[in-house]
């Protein structure tokens, strides 16, 4: 057992309001610069749709991830020697408005219009797409490209009444198992062992853009003004004191989570090349990421130099709670093979509605059941099991024998303490878990959301030497 | 009688290695004749001063890892011209499309060139961007944003304080390394036409930098590579070539003047300096051979004069 500890993040679908608070300031802190005008470190999505960069997730068009060659893990892009990265096209052309018009524009009978211009070369320019294009009325047609949806969900997507949407916010995934890591010659990309962040070395960096063009996720861009790579440094100086990420720390839903885990290093590889998405899943969660509360886990923890207050906060880990003990988060697109170490918790849509006569549908309960939730089941399960349904249901019902549990607290209704009961056993889950949850899903604070042990740089081993590397500034 | 004629044939091998050494050494001799011009070098590619170019064969480097080469040979002409303070490249090579760095170009890989020189004339350094032991000095162009000066090799063989010395960061973060700003002396002409890149390379003869090579004196030697930005060429993938000879052309009255003006030491290199960079070079030159080859010789003749005493 190798074991190691990296800050991994869960984000709680169910309360993102697509606010956007989370992009706007990261950009601010991180890219608002020349070069980085496309890039949206953290970015938003409204789903189902194309996404940004468009259609990231077809890999049979950017050839990112690992596929299985012969039983062993081999980059896609290895395999399909594709050396071509994506284009401003998909992504977006950067743009701002001429606002400078309306003020220097001479009186005459028409309003002065500020019109579009490139954020790149400051030129007139029409927007035709952007980083969220579907979720404006503009981009509707763009919806079916969405490559999570499979046939019969776009048949039933057309049929307006089934409807369904929700946001998924996206940042580097700090993998374990990270592609981009493995496809630079230069050794530009690392991941650090004391907290498993995923940094592209500025000064190493040529701009070779293999790692865009292996990165899955489309999480690191090229920046061409400098004509280096970058990518979320999942704030790395906030983390190493202590505090949240920007991203975290602004999240108007409070929708996102910080916290250690532990995770067995030698077995990556082994559980990266499962040949079945859905065992994959299963088992990373099951055998890489560790149980803190397990002595043996303890000791080789120790033994491995990680320091007392880590472990301590990997058992407090809000992230732990949930992707481990509860199983109710999940990586996003597990089949990339890259052991993403940023987890979902799957969102309970809204429910069907509640006109019966005039829409039909099927209300049985003021709390609804699993299988009558708006967002196709399988389509999360596409997203974030490997097609596994029975993982995503599980959880959904976990989240709803939560919420049954706790109106049975509140409201005075005959039958309803009963129902919680049989709610939470279908769950699986305890009257304890199901308080726990409640806490940390519904009234959790700042503390609760962010436990962060503070980062000693214990594997700086001269830092006046490894200055601007490693060490010191 | 036997012993003999075994003795002779000794000296004979001896004789042949000893030639051999002679020719490996006349061979380095300069294959392309650096002219030499009075004045001002020639900034026009199309300029009568440039001497008749010779074509350098360039093949695709082997690389296994993450992505195999897929260039084809192709050949690079040069021909050069000096004028006893500076020298300049005509580099002229065949290339289908123009592929120029641009605003916002994120799929965009530019064409480009390299020139590889040894930093020491000791021996001729490792094809492949130099070693430890023996750097290089490469000057790497780049369509759409010029020309830089790098030193590949040393990188690994100095320590801290050496490299802050030499003005490079304390800790190398790469084998190939930009010079200092002091040392980005190269400038570049470059033209697309035709389907052809034509491009100027003009840098100082002498060294301004302990790193950079010096080409001041009478030869040097000089490898070449091309990348072809439309088919997705960066880095290792590339067409090199192997070490070309050159000469250098000098007019009787110039020789004397032009010797002691590069030799001047560069601005700003300290002693210190100095010492570290004769060190990282290990002198085996070629003309070893021949003296190995004398040495076989007169170890045979003596061995021959004691059978002979038996």
């Amino acid at each position: 057992m190798n074991v190691r500890a990296q800050i991994a993040m869960v984000m709680n679908l169910d309360k993102c309001i697509g606010c956007h608070t989370c992009s706007v300031t990261c950009k601010n802190v991180w890219t608002n610069r020349a070069g980085a005008e496309y890039m949206w470190w953290n970015n938003v999505e409204t789903r189902p749709g194309p996404g940004y960069p468009r259609q990231w997730e077809n890999q049979n068009r950017y050839n990112g991830g690992w596929a299985l060659d012969g039983g062993r893990l081999k980059l896609k892009i290895e395999i399909a020697k594709n050396y071509k990265p994506p284009s401003m096209e998909d992504y977006y052309h950067p743009w701002t408005y001429d606002y400078e018009v309306l003020f220097s524009e001479k009186q005459s009978d028409q309003q002065p219009v500020a019109r579009p211009i490139s954020l790149i070369d400051g030129e007139a320019m029409d927007v035709t797409y952007g980083p969220n294009w579907n979720d404006d009325l503009a981009g509707a047609d763009l919806i079916l490209e969405d490559p999570s949806l499979d046939s019969l969900q776009k048949e039933i997507y057309q049929q307006f009444r089934d409807v369904f949407m929700m946001y998924l916010p996206r940042i580097c995934n700090h993998c374990l198992n990270p592609s981009c890591l493995a496809a630079c010659p230069r050794k530009a990309i690392y991941k650090r062992e004391e907290d498993g962040v995923v940094l592209v070395d500025q000064n190493r960096c040529r701009g070779y853009r293999h790692c865009v063009a292996a990165c899955p996720y489309k999480k690191v861009y090229y920046n061409w003004k400098t004509g280096k790579s970058e990518k979320c440094v999942f704030c790395y100086p906030i983390i190493e004191a202590g505090q949240p990420t920007v991203c975290s720390l602004t999240c108007v839903g409070k929708i996102r989570y910080l916290g250690v885990l532990l995770y067995d290093a030698d077995k990556v590889l082994d559980i990266a090349a499962t040949p079945d998405p859905a065992q994959l899943v299963r088992r990373f969660i099951d055998e890489v990421l560790l149980d803190p509360f397990d002595n043996a886990v303890v000791k080789a923890a120790k033994d491995n130099g990680i320091p007392d207050d880590w472990v301590d906060a990997a058992r407090r880990s809000p992230v732990y709670k949930m992707v481990k003990k509860w199983k109710v988060a999940f990586p996003l697109h597990p089949e990339f093979r890259t052991l993403p170490m940023v987890f979902y918790v799957p969102p309970l849509s809204p429910v069907v509605t509640t006109f019966e006569k005039a829409y039909g549908a099927k209300i049985t309960d003021i709390m609804p059941k699993v299988s009558e939730l708006r967002i196709p089941i399988k389509y999360l399960a596409n997203m974030f099991t490997g097609g596994d349904t029975m993982f995503i249901e599980q959880a959904l019902k976990k989240l709803l024998a939560v919420r049954i549990y706790e109106r049975a607290k509140n409201v005075a209704e005959p039958g309803l303490a009963d129902k919680a009961k049989v709610a939470l056993a279908e769950a699986g889950l305890t009257e304890a878990d199901a308080e726990e949850m409640y806490r940390l899903f519904a009234i959790a604070r700042y503390e609760d959301r962010f436990v962060i042990p503070t980062n000693p740089k214990r594997y700086a081993a001269n830092p006046y030497i490894e200055r601007g590397v490693a060490g010191l500034p | 009688m036997r012993s003999a004629i075994i003795h002779l044939g000794i000296i004979a091998a001896a004789l042949l290695l000893a030639l051999t050494g002679v020719l490996v050494v006349t061979a380095q001799e300069a294959a392309v004749v650096v002219k030499f011009v009075n004045g001002t070098l020639p900034t026009d590619p199309a300029s009568p001063a440039w001497p008749k170019p010779v074509d350098v064969p360039l093949t695709s480097q082997t690389l296994v890892y993450p992505l195999p080469a897929a260039t084809e040979s192709r050949t690079a002409s040069v021909s050069a011209v000096h004028n006893g303070t500076h020298i300049a490249f005509l580099l002229v090579w065949s290339d289908a499309t123009k592929d120029v760095v641009t605003l916002g170009g994120l799929d965009v890989f530019p064409d480009a060139v390299a020139v590889q020189f040894p930093v020491s004339r000791a021996q001729l350094p490792y094809i492949c961007m130099g070693t430890v032991d023996n750097p290089v000095n490469i000057i790497y162009w780049k369509a759409g944003l010029g020309a830089e000066n790098l030193v590949a090799g040393a990188g690994y063989g100095l320590n801290p304080q050496q490299r802050e010395a030499l003005g490079l960061q304390a800790t190398p973060t790469s084998p190939v390394e930009l010079l200092p700003a002091s040392a980005q002396v190269v400038t570049d002409i470059a033209v697309y036409k035709d389907g052809k890149w034509y491009v100027i390379i003009i840098r100082p003869l002498g060294s301004v930098h302990p790193l950079m090579a010096s080409l001041a004196g009478k030869s040097f030697n000089a490898a070449f590579a091309t990348w072809d930005g439309s088919k997705g060429e960066r880095g290792g993938l590339k067409a090199t070539s192997g070490w070309v000879a050159f000469q250098l052309e000098m007019p009787v009255a110039v020789q004397t003047a032009s010797a002691t003006q590069t030799t001047t030491p560069a601005p700003g290199a300290t002693q210190a300096v100095t010492i570290t960079t004769t060190k990282l070079v290990e002198a085996t030159p070629t003309w070893a051979w021949v003296v190995i080859g004398v040495l076989i010789a007169v170890i045979a003749l003596l061995a021959g004069l004691a059978l002979r005493k038996k």
